[in-house]
Parts: structure tokens; sequence; C-alpha cells
């Protein structure tokens, strides 16, 4: 039965279940999920008057059948699930098709929750096992508001069984889920991943779905659902305000704006269905006409590429030795900050490279993609020579990425493009093979064209290829520079393809790099060039594209052009510039003035040595910011901005130190961690910082660290202290049990515990050597423990 | 809805008058935040039974527990069972200004607790005029007296947050997204006494933010 049902015409879907569940009248303490085993008959009988209403489609009840919502029931996701495939198939029989029902975990996914994206991929792995196993004919994924878990879904279904999946997400009518997903990037993400209808459910009744609707039948040529529920029930009594005739005549309306696979969820019963059926008899389903167009997602940001768009390059080790270090170290942090950085200069999106000696790409890549969503809405361009690497990245990225990438290497066609297919992605081209890089612009535009065709054959469409014609050193080989060009105007002319292009390696080894760089991306956006890959930080470079923008007319009105050049007029100095207030370092630190204090220690450290400036200095003005916290006239905000003044102090000790060789000014290690079971992390993060202003070297083992994992590390690197956090009554276990194991260790740490509901008393019950009652006293303990 | 910025400043551990500047601060991150989440809230009306376990929600397998319910729904025969989110978006934009500037951060997570208390507020409204000529008592959360935490996920499931608002409750009884409340109102048909807000039967007595610091959170 497995032929494209759902394509052409109509396909019928069924009503709520959940809703004549309720109105049989059950016990109040039989479990909904497990029907199959403790009401069988009810449940067919309920699956039975939809196909006789007319479903062509029945869901059967394992919406909620995953391990984790059955945890305690004493079955299994495979006992329940064969049960309920077997109950709708009795009732279907011939007359339709049964679908295995995919429902949310009931926990949210990191980086929201802690739940980590390979353990939902594990539960919803078992339970299409399960469905495979039991015969169902497809699978449905629903009632979805994180991409991410809707993702770990799909790829689940995929991998482990060959049935047509849809995919439906819940959304608000303000075009949004509640994790902040649009609908261009729903689609864009789960097309890529192979999803074979996707659409609506729940949330919301149908007249308030047409706008979503109209959204994605202009982002996708795949079949459309909608199951919405009949209206917003009344919160006092739960009723559904919207019956059958206004329901269907709602739907209608949808089915008008293209969607084709319809049904009906929350409150609707089967007189609604038939009701559906008999409406749509009359109505022929809408023919769409897709226009193809280039866009890399996440889940709140689909970037369209309908002109130039800025790839921000920072993130590549390559020459840079800070960078290198912290990957090495694992300092995600640094990494998070170079992202975030050029998120606020400008990049719409950002590649990520990780790969120096030392540092295991295939584990380290996805770690920093992850980090790197939990913060930066920007996409993200998965940049590695290792197709490993580039498939762990793949998996765990949250929207549809750009992967950099493939060259005409049969090889390297062979390893990228299955994995570009698989996940959905945009890929760059590079205009160079197994016999190195052409010289002359054609020979790199027929390389563009064998990528290409093998992309298509792959099944990429064409708008997912980005071709990078490669740009060479000017002062090493001078001729390449207009070959260069004349390619990307080839492959923008000929093959209408993305432009990718690293412009600043143009001018290595000239004076007045910038300006090199600057005129030759000009040059280069003039011949088509759409994505420049560059420092989004250089001023120079930016203003040349938004320049560009504005010749070019992608600036419409040169709103944008004129809105950069406004605020950075001087007639309105940012607070941030002190101007005309002078100020002594210490005062700069104080005051939280970030940029003044940075150039004062540039200025001290003319005349001072770097640890004379900390010592003698920043720890005094911290301490005095300390002080003046306590003593209750500095507020928390201010206690932190200081700190924040203070780091850039530090900053540009390290510049000075690296420019000297001096040893690095470092004061000591510790961890912190949130314990198992809490979420709550911001009381930890502020201590971080107040801390590592300090001069202290803070190791974060994040939140719901479970007390092992604090353990272990604590003996790994051999930590002398280590501070917890937990905020509720409910997590104070977990905190117990962390210091039990961190004093259990043969060489134990001191450990000091924070949070609301933690005491001086408590922390003394539990063994914990230091209450900090605030982030200024763990920095207090910091200095007593490790100098 | 409006966001009480005094509030917000009280979570911060301001006594009194703020420095200006601070103020300014506080009041931009409010109104940045209040322009971009709005609070989602749901409720249900219970009729009241009361059962050897306490105080039963009826046609529920949900009993409060405790001193603290008993007493607060003491004159009701009826209570509202509500809960209220900024959801997830405001766990994205927290990280993602941790992430840029920790000050700022620390600023938006006080206006974040006082958004939602407006969330509650509003719901409490809408409660009320559904009861026209009866009194509500004070809003009540599980963690308040008595009452324990664990009741958060039966709670939820009542309201069926997971669906109806994205909030989900995690095994450790947590609430996630973090700014997130749920909350009983009583509702009775005689005048009701103040009689939550205090430290009198707040477990937190002694160990809260604000008594460590010689302060109280009632308005």
């Amino acid at each position: 039965m497995n032929d494209n049902f759902w394509q052409g015409g109509f396909t019928l879907l069924d009503g709520a279940l959940g809703t004549m569940v309720q109105a049989l009248d059950l016990p109040r303490s039989a479990r909904p999920e497990l029907l199959a085993l403790t009401h069988p008959q009810a449940l067919m009988d309920i699956h039975r008057a939809y196909v006789q209403a007319g479903s062509q489609v029945i869901y059967a009840n394992t919406f909620g059948c995953n391990g984790k919502k059955l945890a305690g029931t004493g079955h299994t996701a495979a006992e329940v699930v064969s049960a309920s495939v077997a109950a709708a198939r009795a009732a279907a029989g011939e007359r339709a098709r049964v679908a295995l029902d995919i429902g949310p975990l009931g926990e949210l996914l990191e980086p929201l929750g802690s739940l980590t994206f390979e353990r939902a991929y594990d539960l919803f792995r078992e339970v299409v096992e399960a469905g495979v196993q039991a015969g169902a004919d497809l699978i449905v994924i629903e009632t979805m508001t994180d991409l991410y878990e809707a993702k770990a879904a799909l790829l689940a279904a995929k991998e482990h069984s060959g049935l047509p999946v849809f995919v439906t997400l819940s959304f608000e009518e303000g075009g949004r889920t509640f994790t902040g997903c649009c609908v261009e990037s729903m689609a864009k993400t789960l097309e890529g991943l192979g999803a074979d209808a996707i659409g609506f459910n729940c949330s919301l009744g149908p007249d308030k779905m047409t706008a979503l609707v109209e959204t994605l039948a202009g982002a996708t040529a795949l079949p459309i659902i909608a199951k919405p529920n009949a209206g917003l029930p009344d919160p006092l009594d739960g009723h559904y305000p919207m019956g059958p005739e206004e329901f269907a005549a709602a739907l209608a309306e949808l089915v008008k704006r293209g969607a084709t696979i319809v049904g009906g969820c929350c409150g609707t019963t089967p007189d609604y269905i038939a009701l559906v059926r008999e409406t749509l008899s009359g109505m022929p389903p809408v023919s769409r006409q897709v226009a193809p167009v280039s866009r890399v997602c996440t889940p709140t940001r689909c970037l369209e590429l309908d002109g130039v768009r800025v790839i921000g390059e920072r993130i590549n080790p390559t020459g840079k030795k800070r960078l290198q270090q912290a990957l090495r170290e694992g300092d995600l942090d640094y990494i998070l900050d170079l992202a975030v950085r050029q998120e606020d200069a400008g990049a719409d999106i950002l590649d990520v490279n990780v790969g120096c000696p030392g540092v295991d790409e295939v584990e380290l890549l996805p770690k920093v993609v992850k980090k790197l969503q939990s913060a930066v809405s920007l996409p993200l361009q998965l940049d590695s020579a290792d197709p490993a690497a580039l498939e762990a990245a793949l998996r765990v990225y949250n929207g549809k990425p750009a992967v950099n990438s493939v060259n005409g290497d049969p090889a390297s066609l062979a390893a990228v493009l299955p994995l570009v297919k698989k996940y959905g992605g945009a890929v760059v081209g590079l205009c160079l093979d197994e016999n190195g890089l052409p010289q002359t612009a054609e020979e790199r535009l027929a390389i563009a064209r064998r990528i290409l065709d093998a992309a298509l054959a792959q099944g990429i469409p064409r708008e997912d290829v980005w071709i990078d014609c490669l740009t060479m050193t000017v002062s090493a080989q001078q001729s390449q520079a207009v070959e260069t060009l004349a390619a990307v105007r080839g492959v923008r002319e000929e093959l209408g393809l993305q432009t990718v292009l690293g412009v600043s390696n143009i001018s290595f080894g000239l004076p007045q790099r910038p300006l090199v760089n600057q005129t030759f991306l000009t040059a280069a956006l003039a011949d088509g060039l759409t994505l420049p890959i560059l420092d989004p930080n250089r001023a120079e470079m930016m203003d040349a594209i938004h320049a560009f923008r504005v010749l070019s007319g992608e600036d419409e009105g040169c709103g944008a052009y004129v809105e950069r050049f406004a605020q950075a007029a001087p007639a309105a100095p940012a607070p941030d510039s002190g101007a005309g207030e002078e100020f002594t370092l210490a005062q700069a630190i104080l005051k939280g003035r970030r940029g003044e204090a940075g150039r004062l220690a540039q200025e001290a450290l003319e005349r001072m040595e770097p640890l004379a400036l900390v010592e003698g200095e920043l720890i005094p003005a911290l301490d005095r910011a300390g002080e003046e916290y306590e003593a209750g006239r500095l507020y928390l905000p201010q206690l932190l901005s200081a700190a924040q003044a203070a780091q850039s102090v530090f900053e540009a000790v390290a510049a000075q130190m690296e420019r000297t060789g001096g040893a690095p000014v470092k004061k000591g290690a510790l961890a912190v961690a949130t314990v198992r079971g809490d979420i709550h992390d911001i009381g930890k993060n502020i201590a971080k910082t107040v801390m590592e202003n300090y001069g202290y070297q803070v190791l974060d083992l994040g939140r719901d660290v479970p007390p092992e994992t604090v353990a272990e590390e604590a003996e790994r690197q051999g930590l002398k202290l280590v501070g917890l956090s937990a905020l509720m009554t409910t997590t104070l276990p977990a905190m117990a049990e962390t210091v039990r194991l961190l004093k259990a260790l043969p060489t134990p740490p001191a450990v000091f515990v924070a949070g609301a509901v933690v005491t001086e008393d408590y922390a003394r019950s539990i063994g914990a050597d230091y209450y900090a009652k605030d982030a200024k006293d763990s920095a207090r303990i910091a200095r007593e423990v490790l100098g | 809805m409006k966001l009480a910025v005094d509030e917000a400043l009280r979570y911060l551990g301001v006594k009194g008058r703020p420095d200006e500047a601070l103020a300014q601060t506080v009041a931009q991150v409010a109104q940045t935040l209040t322009g971009q989440i709005t609070p989602r809230y749901t409720y249900r009306v219970f009729r009241l039974e009361r059962a050897p376990a306490g105080v039963r929600l009826a046609g529920t397998d949900v009993v409060l527990p405790g001193a603290t319910a008993e007493k607060m729904l003491s004159g009701c025969d009826q209570a509202a069972l509500l809960a209220c989110t900024l959801g997830a978006r405001f766990d994205q934009l927290l990280r993602s200004t941790q992430a840029r500037d920790m000050a700022q951060a620390v600023i938006l997570d006080a206006c974040g607790s006082a958004w939602v208390e407006s969330g509650c507020d509003q719901a409490e409204d809408e409660i009320a005029a559904r009861f026209p000529g009866q009194y509500l008592t004070d809003r009540f959360s599980p963690g308040y007296g008595d009452l324990p935490l664990t009741l958060q996920s039966a709670l939820c499931a009542l309201l069926d947050t997971p669906r109806r608002l994205g909030l989900v409750v995690t095994e450790s009884a947590l609430l996630d997204p973090v700014k997130s409340v749920t909350a009983l109102v009583g509702v009775s048909p005689t005048p009701q006494p103040a009689r939550v807000r205090g430290c009198a039967v707040c477990p937190l007595r002694g160990s809260c933010t604000f008594s460590k610091g010689g302060q109280r959170c009632e308005r």
C-alpha cells in the first residue's frame, strides 16, 4: 500500500483521538497511552468511526508511546506501539492506512532543556523500529514545537524505516512555534531531511491557520498538511467552540491555499471529518508553482540569498594561535565570543572550521556547532576537509546549514555530496580537482559545471550549489586576480549559481592590506560575487558591502546605508566612549567603562609590568567594586560591568604578553557546575564572570551536571577548588551527592556551594568547605584557596 | 500588560531610589523584552472536594496536600489553576545576552521575573472577570508553605501545558522554560483576607535572596 498515495488529489486524515477518549468516561486511572492494552475495543471503535467517516489515514494511538513517557508503567514502547498499531489496523482493514504517530517527548531538548539530541534520537528510533515491526504504513511526526526535536524524530524515521514520513509542527498565530521556529525554516529543514509532506497541526483553529498555509505554500513544493483544532478551548470548561460546519468551511479555505492532506486535531470528531469529506468532494486541489530560492537557516532565522550576504571568516584557526589554543583546551566560550562579535558586526552566515593539530574534528565540530547555536541565531557554514567531521556536525545542526566544501575531484564528490543530500544543506564547490587549481577562468568554470552536474545527479537542487572560484595571493600570482574575477562572472552569468569567495588572502605580503582587500571585494561584487567570506569586524569591508548594496539597488531607499553611518556620526557618542570625561584606570573599571579601561590599560602597559598592573591596579579596583557592592552602593549589574571592564584590561595584558613572550598572568584553576537536575545556571555564570575577571581560570562544566562528571573532572584536572550551584530544594540532594563524591577523591578539592535556597548551615551539613552568598563572595573564596 | 520596572529593580537588590543610570538601563531592557516576548498563560477552574489527604481538584486525581492549601482555600468551593510562561524564546534571549554582556543579562533576568508575574496578574484579572460578585484568594504556588514542588508535573498535565504553552516539567520538578509559574487562586463567595505573601508562610524564610539581604519579597 506504499504507493505515493498522498500525491495528487486530497488525502483525508482522521480527527482527534483524545477528544473521543475523554467522551468514553473511562476511569481516571486509565492512561491514554495504554488504551490498546487496557481498552482495545473502545480504541478500535474510535478508529472505526473515523474510517467510516472517510479517513484515508488513521493515526494509531502512539502519540505518547516513547521510553520516556512510558517509564514506570511497566510497559515498553515496543509493546505498546505493537498493540496500538494492531488496534488501528484491525479497524482500518483495507479501507485506510495506519500511521505510526510520534509526538514530542515531553522534555525540552538542549540547549533549551537538558535532553540531548542524541538521547532524543535514540528514544525516537525505538518507537520507529517498533512501528515498522508492527506494520505501520507511514510515520507521522506531529505537534512538534521544537524544530530540533522534529529533526531528531525525522532522522530516526528515515534511518530506521523505508516508510513515508509526514511532519507537522504546532504554530502560534504570530507565525512562530513556542521555540521561535518560523515557517520558512521549518520548510527548508524538513524538506532537506527528506520529509514527504509537511504542515501544521493542533494549537489553532483552521480560521487562524490561513496565513501559515499561505507562507508554507510559497516556501515548499512538498504536499501541505493541515490538521487544526476545532478552535481554541474555553479555559473554564475545556469546550472547543467550532462546530463541524464552521470547521469544514474554514478548512476549505486552507485547501484553496494549497493544503492537500487534511484532518482535525483537538476537539474534532468523526462528524467533522465526514463533513470535511463532503466539502472537499466538490473542490479541485490547488496546483502550485514554487520558485526555487537559495536559503540556509536556523529555526529562528531563514536567510534568503537574494543579494550580497556576508560569511564571517573568524572561526578558522589557520594562523591564529589564540584560537588554536582555545580549540585544544575546549574553551568553547572563546569561540562563542568570536561568533557573537561577528553576528553583531553584521555577518549573515558564520563559517566554522576547527581543524588544527591536536584536535579531533569529528568530536569537536559538532560540540562547537551546538555551543554556537545556543546563543547565535545565524546560519552556519560547516567547514572541514574531513567528511566524518562534516557528517557529525550535519547531524546535530539545527536548521539548514551550508557545507564547506566539495571539489571537482571524483573522490571528494563521492564523499561529500551524499552527506549534503541526506542532511539537506547547501554546498560550497571549490573550483579545483585532483589535478590542482587550474590557471584559467574557463577551466575553473568547467569544474564548476562538473560539480553542479554531480550535485544535480545526487538530487541536490541547483539553488543549493554555491561555487568558490578561489582567491590567490596577488603578490605571488598577479595574473590570477583577473582570472578569479572572470570565473566569478562566468559562474554567475552562465550557471546562475551563488558565488563564494574568501577575499582576505588576496593582499597577503602587501602593505595597506585593507585597501587591497576592499578594492578586490568591490571588484568581485561588481562581477557577481554574492557570498564574500571576510572579517565583518573590519569596518572598511562592511562599509564596502553597505555601499555596494546601495549601488545594486538591494538597499532600497538607502536606509541601511544611512543608518550605518548615522550611528557612526560623532554627534551621538556611545555611552562607553567617555567623551569629555577623564578617568583613571581604577575609575574606568569601577564605572564599567569597557573601552576606556582597555585603552588606559594599554597606556599603562607602556610604563609598567603586566603583573604590576594586574596586582597594583586591576585587583584593587575590583576589590573596591566588591566593597561598594557589599555596602549596597553598587548593584549586581554594576558589579558585573566592573568585572567586564576588568576583562578588557586582561585582554590588553594578554596581548602585551603575547608580544613580549612573557608567561600569561593566570591565577589558578577551578571548576564550576550547576548540579544535576538543575537548569537555572545564571547564578553560576555570574560567579564565573566575576572570578574570571580576577584572573582565575574557570572551567565551566555547565548545568544539569551529574555528580560523577564533576568528580571525574576535578580529579582529572587536579583541581583545588570546585564551586556548585543549585536553585531549587528539589536539586539540593544532587548537590550533597556531588560534595560527597568530591570529598571521597584521593586529594579532595575545597568545595564551595551557592544558590537561592542554600545557606551557611546547609553548606556545612553536606560537608562543603565554603558557602558563597553571592558572586563577589566566590571571588573571595577563590582568593583564599588559590591565592 | 505592563512590566513593573520597580519590581525588576527590587529583584536586582535595589533598595530605595536606584541611581539614575541603572534605572534607565533597566527601563530600556524592560522595553526591549516586552517588545519581543509576551507572557502566555492558560488556566482551568475546578470545583474543590475535601479529601482526607487534602483538597482535591474535582474530576481529577490531583490532591493538594498540607496546611497551606487547606488554609488558602478554606472558604472556597472552586479554584483556578493557572500556568504562565515567557517561553523558550526568553531562555534563548537570555543565553544570547549572557554571551555578550553579563551585566545586561542579569538585568534581563530580573525583568523576565517581573514580566512573568505581570502575565499571572493578567490571567488573574481574566479569571476574576469570569466570577462577578465572587472573591479571589491570593495566588499561591507549589513551593509556598508546605505545598510541594513535586505537584508541578500533575498540575502542568491538567493544563496540558506542553501543548498549550510549550511548558514542561523536568524530572527534578523544575519548570522549563525557566521563567514560568504555576499557581492556584481560590474562588469564594465571601471576601478573602490576604494570606500568602509573607515570610511567615514561606519555606524559603531565612534562605531566600531577599531575606538574606534583609529584605522581603512582598509588595
